[in-house]
């Protein structure tokens, strides 16, 4: 191989002239769109991380702080917490009375349990509710709202507040309002922290939380009997520790989400009953607070206090019933916070639908991509000893001489290299070059080329600039043998190549065969890429095909077809830019069959260039689509047609299509693991892909006896792949939905890929 | 294949393609403004009329529904000079306008049906 570097050929674009392309690339629609799609995955991502505590998230509890600084009635008080004018005010229970407080939810499975048996008993309780999981299920917090509960915030997260800076709690808080807004159209102004239990737990780093949002406006609620039902300590051991002594007055906690929750289930209506009989009455929270209220007044004006949880009607705003007055704490949501809110549930809503779609695709990718590989190694091995055996023939050996076509427009760098290797062919051929319309003289230079290497075999065809389908017809029809060899201007063949080429059609029913296309300058970054992909592809994918009779693509670098059988399917058609696929294809559903040739190697220039390599993809993957889509009446065809319909397509549009499309997910995924869960365990999930598919391509590297040392490139390239073969597929199938043309691009060629032997072996 | 010469379906895609980016610039700027609480002031103080500064003024005059019966846990007829909460109606120092805050922590035991206490 000889090292021209392309460098000096091109002149280098200058730095204002590459930072203006870029400008102008940013500047396309699609890339903003694509941008602006990958910022609302972002958003996304991070939202379902929020809400599940991945982000942001933590687990701190403060426990046996110092209570120095906390004031003595307020450790001493009762379980309401006020901060009225700066003041610290506690309020307690009155006696006989129970306010029930659920705390973490509202949960899917225990909230509507719990909210059943209030109703059943015609009992009020307070929920304390975490946001996020309000945000997440919006319905049960309506419901609960609606049916006469009153409802507190719990934080958004359930984290230590005592841990948490000034910005972080009032985001909490606001953010449960916003939920809250957007779930019931209320807001509240009762809280609890989360890990708190009774007043006189509350410590010096606590107390500050208290004080600030109290002076905010926040009621904080606590708890004089903490049923410690998230223990599961059984049924009668809830509702024992639940009841408070003496017939006195309490706030109680229970919990209905957080956990399993059946206990708390069975011990409620055993709780309620039992305090019933025992002459309790049940409230809210601000149930309590108008009693207290009532209470006070009725002390200052010195009558007796008669009322029993009714609330005098000469209140300021003559409250209506009393569904109202125990949900005194609530206030409608108006205005931006009722649309904001709104936003955030429908945004959460969203959320909780891309994220399971994702990971569903996800899975795809993981079962496509290690079954593909396990297949692969599977079927490329049985291959391999199958055409290698000793005793293996395709029949009598092929000895009569075979047409050579090579297309070629504007190949002036690489004709005579072309013509050269094939004037070393160790089988008797005849060449047809067609001059597809070149205006760089590839005609002149291909015939003073095949003067001076004394060739008398080759015939030089001009044609007006038709395109390679028309080329390669053209070649067709003039060539004179029954058997037709198609290759790249740019390609180079190793002189067994033709003869090893050709031996597959010993038998009658092959009616095509695929060579091995090697990647010439691989030299460069992304030269050995594409080398690692080639090796890959021909194989294991290519000898997966044809095992399962399937295979979609003859190279058009190297490939070799009987002439009456692509006349018989039309010749190449105009109809896609993959016209090596739709050949393909047709012979399949014509009813032949389509083998690789391992031996018959060619030696191609793979583009050399980011931008190059892009416009390639573009064209096979757009190409394949239109493929695809043309032979889609095979899905219902009967016969070897069907056979490809059925097996082929599938295999085509899994591998080629749905795997690309999804594959980036496995970076996006990890990138987030590595950032919100556990660093570890995601880069030694994506080190494990990696892994499979390092093992899978130095099984490829092995039948091939192709150097190692590239593999060393193996994982900067398959990332890049995954992302690069996800943008050019989305590219193709806007392309294909919007209805655009897009035009054979001619690739530049530096006719570096000189005489092959050198590289291999 | 797939060549649609009227651009019908182009423009229809790209109408398509504006609406989806829209969206999702939107989506973005809501979880923002979501997280970070812009645009809404939601402390309940903040709900008040009078903010944060005058609570016992609000007390009677409250518009229905915002300052209701004490869901706050203030006593709502009394902006001063009312004796304490406390049951035991005499005993609390009566100057205050709720129980003194720093009483003594013999005073809070006996209350059994109200321990309304004023701290600092």
């Amino acid at each position: 191989m000889t090292t021209t570097t392309s460098r000096g050929r091109r002149r280098a674009p200058t730095r204002i002239e590459r930072a203006a392309g870029k400008a102008a690339a940013l500047q396309k629609p699609r890339v903003i769109l694509a941008l602006l799609l990958l910022l609302a995955l972002t958003s996304v991502m991070l939202l379902d991380g929020y809400l599940r505590a991945e982000v942001g998230g933590d687990q701190r509890v403060r426990t046996g702080a110092s209570s120095s600084q906390v004031p003595d009635d307020v450790l001493d008080g009762g379980p309401i917490l006020t901060f009225r004018g700066g003041r610290a005010t506690t309020v307690s229970v009155p006696d006989k009375t129970i306010a029930l407080t659920f705390d973490d939810g509202p949960n899917p499975t225990w909230t509507p349990q719990v909210l059943r048996i209030l109703r059943e008993y015609d009992v009020p309780g307070t929920f304390f509710l975490v946001g996020s999981m309000v945000s997440r299920y919006p319905g049960i917090v309506e419901d609960m709202v609606e049916q006469g509960e009153e409802v507190g915030i719990h934080t958004f997260t359930h984290v230590d507040l005592s841990y948490q800076s000034h910005a972080r709690v009032r985001r909490e808080m606001t953010q449960t309002q916003l939920a809250l807004a957007g779930a019931a159209g209320i807001t509240t102004t009762l809280f609890r922290a989360p890990y708190s239990s009774e007043t006189d737990a509350i410590d010096n780093y606590s107390w500050p939380v208290y004080k600030e949002l109290g002076e905010d406006g926040y009621t904080s609620v606590f708890v004089d009997t903490d049923s410690d039902d998230w223990k599961r300590p059984g049924v009668s051991k809830i509702v024992e520790w639940a009841t408070p002594d003496d017939g006195k007055g309490a706030s109680v906690l229970f919990h209905d989400a957080g956990g399993e929750r059946s206990q708390t289930i069975k011990a409620l209506p055993t709780y309620i009953e039992k305090m019933k009989a025992a002459g309790y009455t049940f409230t809210t929270v601000s149930g309590v607070l108008q009693k207290q209220n009532a209470a006070a007044r009725d002390a200052t004006t010195g009558t007796t206090t008669g009322t029993q949880g009714e609330q005098p009607a000469e209140l300021p705003d003559g409250a209506g019933a009393v569904g109202d007055r125990l949900q005194a704490a609530h206030r409608e949501a108006t205005g931006v916070t009722l649309y904001e809110g709104k936003a955030l549930i429908a945004a959460v809503t969203l959320a909780e639908w891309t994220v399971p779609t994702l990971s569903v695709g996800l899975m795809v990718v993981g079962v496509a991509v290690m079954g593909r590989f396990g297949m692969m190694l599977l079927l490329a091995r049985r291959h391999h000893r199958q055409r290698n055996r000793r005793r293996f023939s395709w029949g009598a050996t092929v000895t009569r001489p075979v047409s050579v076509i090579v297309p070629a427009y504007n190949e002036k760098e690489c004709i005579a290299n072309t013509l050269e290797s094939l004037a070393r062919s160790t089988h008797p051929i005849e060449i047809i070059v067609v001059d597809d319309g070149s205006t760089d003289d590839t005609s002149g230079i291909a015939r003073a080329a095949a003067a001076s290497l004394g060739m008398t075999n080759v015939r030089v065809i001009r044609q007006e600039n038709a395109g390679k389908p028309a080329a390669l017809n053209n070649g067709v029809r003039n060539a004179a043998h029954d058997i037709v060899v198609m290759m790249d201007g740019d390609t180079v063949f190793e002189p067994e190549a033709v003869h090893q080429l050709v031996q597959p059609f010993a038998n009658p029913e092959v009616g095509a065969v695929a060579g091995n296309a090697k990647v010439g300058n691989r030299d460069t970054v992304i030269g050995a890429w594409q080398h690692i992909e080639y090796v890959m592809g021909f194989n294991l994918d290519r000898r997966m095909y044809d095992l399962l009779r399937c295979m979609p693509t003859i190279p058009g670098a190297i490939g070799a077809f009987r002439r009456d059988a692509v006349l018989e399917v039309g010749g190449m058609s105009e109809d896609t830019l993959a016209e090596d696929t739709d050949i393909t294809i047709a012979m399949h559903r014509a009813g032949w069959q389509v083998v690789y040739q391992e031996h018959a190697k060619a030696w191609t220039e793979a583009p050399g260039s980011l931008k190059q390599l892009w416009s390639q993809r573009y064209r096979w993957s757009y190409g394949t689509m239109q493929a695809l889509w043309k032979h889609r009446g095979s899905l219902t065809d009967r016969g070897p047609s069907g056979r490809f319909g059925r097996v082929g397509m599938p295999l085509v549009v899994l591998f080629q299509i749905v795997t690309p499309v999804f594959a980036p997910l496995i970076d996006v995924f990890t990138v987030y693991s590595m950032i919100f869960i556990d660093f570890q365990a995601a880069l030694l999930a994506w080190l494990a892909v990696l892994g499979v598919q390092l093992s899978c391509a130095a099984y490829a590297f092995r039948l091939d006896r192709e150097k190692y040392r590239y593999l060393l490139m193996m994982p900067l390239q398959q990332f890049a792949y995954r992302q690069m073969m996800y943008l050019v597929l989305i590219h193709s199938c806007v392309t294909a939905l919007t209805g655009g043309r897009l035009r054979w691009q001619k690739l530049k060629r530096t006719g570096e890929v000189g005489t092959p032997a050198g590289a291999s072996r | 294949m797939f060549v649609d010469n009227s651009g019908r379906r182009s423009k229809l895609l790209r109408r398509i393609g504006l609406l989806l980016g829209v969206g999702c610039l939107a989506y973005a700027a809501v979880l923002g403004a979501a997280f970070m609480g812009w645009g809404t002031s939601l402390t309940p103080s903040s709900l008040l009329p009078f903010g944060n500064g005058g609570p016992r003024d609000a007390q009677n005059s409250g518009p229905g529904g915002i300052q209701p019966q004490g869901g706050a846990g203030a006593p709502p007829a009394r902006p001063t000079g009312a004796p304490p909460a406390g049951v035991a109606t005499g005993e609390a120092p009566s100057s205050a306008p709720t129980a003194t805050a720093t009483a003594p922590a013999t005073s809070s035991a006996p209350a059994p049906a109200t321990a309304v206490a004023a701290a600092n």
